[in-house]
């Protein structure tokens, strides 16, 4: 568990510093198990600021979207730095912007958190349906701890831990300027398991799977905004002149999104789960992604988001690399 | 879209689109021309300057508009008239098989191989060879997607 004052403290002082715009961290929702972002401009927001397994969200986003407004006459540019709090992942996501020099770290104070995983909200919410109010969950070795109306549930860690948090191998922020607490311990090796699993199925078995999902996606991009790593100014997806993907809603024009999206963050990809979890589709993307970060460890020993000074998988090539599949 | 919609046109079965780079494969497609080597008609050339000009974007886009099947010739590891190209094209287009193989897109369907100037013959053989493993398969194009086996 992180300690609440702690983390209050942290930001405070830092939100105080001449050379710091805002930060941007965590706050209750304002229904059932759901964290809301927030923004301490001045020390006294920074009394809203929280940290427990329900802050999923990766806040990696909003330096990037942050819009620049034109300049009026003889204004400077506001060249302040933006503190941001992270997990283990969001600074991996952070550490890929970098490589890619979508941001500087100079521009960035960051608040690093060592992650124990957060929670899958869907399974909390079929756990307890009616909970409408922002509730908030205690974690204690490993389990889960809900007061809800006066009583006091405890529920396994394993039953509600995000998948994605269950193979973290990297919980503990890669970079940051500030640590609260120890740095959590690493038991996980991935195993990539699910997507051995689903390797063995035959080729028309996967294809009847990916088309009932696919046929559910209603193309809302939501996976793309909510990606850290979905930054291009202008995705593919909104070209009109070539116009890559229709905008039709079918299945093969979403089987193109689909893929294109899953393609465009190999080797970049950061296994946040952002992507799944904005999804209204209920869609697994994560089993696409995964399907290329193993790919992409075993043909090229490479892991997105470690070093911000290494070069992008892409962006580089090994006159070894493995050729078995030429003909 | 001009090219994509030939795709439908062209009405044979299979039908393939075949990407080859301005500087190798393309000569070598000229010399299995000049040879008077046969290779089947299934395939729609298009040249680009370099095979890492395909965006694995075409290669999806050609599915969608029609067709069986995809093959990217280019120039062989060290050859490469921009020096490298080929093993960019090579480390996209291996990802991107990997991919389409695990969203049931059967793998002969994409292939990727190296042609050289001279190599003519080479040219009519995996045309050839492709285009007959594709006959084996179910059209993927136009009647609905994927459903392979
Ligand atoms: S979030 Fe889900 S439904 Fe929306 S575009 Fe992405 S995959 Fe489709
Ligand atoms: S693709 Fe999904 S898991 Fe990967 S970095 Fe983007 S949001 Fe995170
Ligand atoms: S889907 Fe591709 S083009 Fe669109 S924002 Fe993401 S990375 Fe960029």
């Amino acid at each position: 568990m992180v300690d609440q004052k702690e983390l209050i403290n942290a930001v405070k002082e830092t939100v105080s510093r001449e050379d710091v715009r805002y930060i941007v961290g965590y706050e209750e929702g304002t229904y059932g198990f759901e964290t809301a972002p927030s923004f301490a401009y001045t020390s006294d927001d920074a009394r809203k600021f929280i940290f427990n397994p329900l802050c999923t969200k990766n806040l990696v986003v909003y330096p990037i979207l942050e819009e620049k407004l034109p300049l009026k006459r003889e204004e400077q540019e506001d060249d302040r730095k933006i503190g941001i709090v992270v997990k283990g992942c969001d600074s991996r996501a952070l550490v890929q912007i970098l490589q890619e020099k979508g941001l500087k770290r100079e521009n960035l104070v960051l608040i690093g958190i060592p992650c124990t995983g957060v929670v899958n909200t869907k399974k909390i919410k079929d756990k307890f349906p009616n909970q409408t109010e922002y509730t908030d969950v205690k974690e204690e070795k490993n389990h889960y701890v809900f007061s809800i109306e006066e009583s006091v549930q405890k529920i396994p860690k394993k039953e509600l831990l995000a998948d994605v948090c269950k193979e973290c191998e990297y919980p503990n922020p890669v970079i940051f300027d500030i640590l609260i607490g120890e740095e959590t311990e690493v038991e996980t090796e991935p195993t990539y398991i699910e997507v051995r699993e689903f390797e063995e199925k035959s080729l028309s078995e996967k294809w009847e799977y990916w088309k009932k999902h696919f046929e559910n996606c209603i193309r809302c991009y939501a996976c793309r905004e909510a990606c850290p790593l979905c930054y291009c100014k202008t995705c593919m997806a909104d070209f009109l002149d070539p116009q890559w993907i229709r905008r039709s809603v079918d299945l093969s024009e979403n089987t193109a999104w689909n893929i294109m999206r899953a393609f465009h963050l190999a080797g970049r990809c950061v296994s946040c789960g952002e992507c799944e979890r904005a999804c209204p589709a209920e869609i697994p993307l994560m089993k696409l992604n995964k399907v290329l970060e193993k790919e992409i460890r075993e043909l090229y020993d490479y892991t997105a988001g470690l070093d911000p000074e290494e070069k992008t998988l892409f962006g580089t090539f090994n006159p070894d690399d493995p050729e078995e599949f030429i003909m | 879209m001009s090219k994509t919609t030939q795709i439908t046109e062209l009405n044979s079965n299979p039908n393939v689109v075949l990407f080859l780079c301005r500087w190798c494969s393309g000569k070598g497609a000229d010399l299995a021309g000049t040879s008077r080597l046969h290779y089947p008609t299934n395939v729609l050339p298009i040249m680009v300057n370099c095979s890492s000009r395909i965006d694995p974007q075409h290669v999806v886009e050609a599915f969608l508009e029609g067709a069986d099947g995809v093959l990217i010739t280019g120039c062989h590891f060290g050859d490469c008239h921009y020096k490298t190209g080929n093993y960019k094209t090579f480390r996209r287009m291996a990802l991107l098989s990997r991919l389409l193989k695990q969203v049931g897109v059967n793998p002969k369907r994409f292939r990727i191989t190296w042609i050289s100037a001279t190599e003519g013959a080479k040219f009519a053989k995996i045309t050839t060879e492709m285009v007959e493993d594709l006959k084996k398969l179910p059209p993927y194009g136009k009647n609905g997607k994927g459903g392979d086996s």
